[in-house]
């Protein structure tokens, strides 16, 4: 180890240095790796490009959520509003109302 | 491009244009010390190539995020072995799957070793009681010990302070102490 900031050990330390010189060999594992890795990118599938798509607008399609769902409000304010403005000019069809109730 | 010419910043800024053939150069420069790292935790030679698969696909979509205050072997490093502490948790998980009637049949526990090498009864041993250890310790112990890393090298790739990493190797040293204490 490059440190001597432990305590030597007589048990680890020669299997330590014997597992250092046995480094794998990934000669062959290695080949032609970067044919493999750029099929790979070039064949990344179409379903994941359109999921990141998705992720990158998710802003966008939450604050159309939030006004849509503000414009609801205000319009369902609104028609509240006008049928009580009706109400007040037409008595007779509160009545009428309350008695279908 | 003239990739013999090219620093890796100069491929990664070709990559970053569009031009694939820039990234399959830089993954041919440092494919060895990929390889090399992740083969001391890889359990197979399919589970390599996945592993280094994933760590070059990682840095290829998050190549904007590469500073280059520091070299691009250091950062893709980095993600070897936060890809490898993964591998390992993922391993640890599935193995905790696995009923003790199931590991009795198979004739016990057999840790992830490196790729296929001289066989020696005492190292086996030592890989045997590394993949006991905890992903962390194991993922210390190994770039400590087999690696040859320094304590700031560990503590650069894992994230760790440096007295975390000191601590974790620690452990480790006595985990492994006594794993292999009656076998000698």
């Amino acid at each position: 180890m490059n440190d001597s900031s432990f305590t030597p050990d007589p048990l680890l330390d020669p299997l330590f240095a014997r597992a250092r010189e046995q480094r794998p060999d990934t000669a062959r594992a290695e080949y032609a790796f970067e044919t493999r890795l750029l099929a790979r990118l070039s064949q990344r599938p179409e379903g994941a490009r359109v999921g990141a798509l998705a992720w990158r607008l998710l802003p966008f399609f939450a604050a159309v959520v939030l006004v849509l769902g503000v414009c609801q409000v205000e319009a369902s304010h609104d028609s509240q509003e006008a049928e009580q403005a009706a109400a007040l000019q037409n008595p007779e069809a509160v009545d009428l109302f309350s008695s279908l109730e | 491009m003239a990739a013999a010419e090219s620093s890796d910043e100069q491929l990664v800024a070709a990559a970053l244009g569009g031009d694939s053939g820039a990234f399959g150069e830089l993954a041919a420069r440092h494919k060895t010390r990929v390889f090399g790292l992740v083969s001391r935790f890889a359990g197979n030679a399919a589970d390599l190539e996945d592993i280094c698969q994933d760590v070059f696909i990682q840095a290829y979509f998050n190549l904007r995020q590469f500073r280059r205050e520091s070299p691009f072997e250091h950062w893709i490093l980095r993600i070897a072995t936060y890809k490898c502490y993964d591998y390992l948790r993922r391993r640890k998980r599935e193995r905790a799957t696995v009923t003790s009637v199931d590991v009795l049949l198979e004739g016990g526990y057999q840790p992830a070793a490196p790729l296929p090498r001289t066989p020696h009864p005492e190292l086996e041993r030592l890989y045997d009681a590394i993949g006991k250890l905890t992903p962390k310790e194991r993922l210390v112990i190994t770039l400590l010990e087999l690696e040859d890393r320094s304590l700031q090298e560990v503590s650069r790739l894992t994230g760790w302070s440096v007295g975390n990493v000191k601590v974790r190797a620690f452990r480790a040293r006595a985990s492994l102490h006594k794993l292999l204490l009656p076998l000698t």
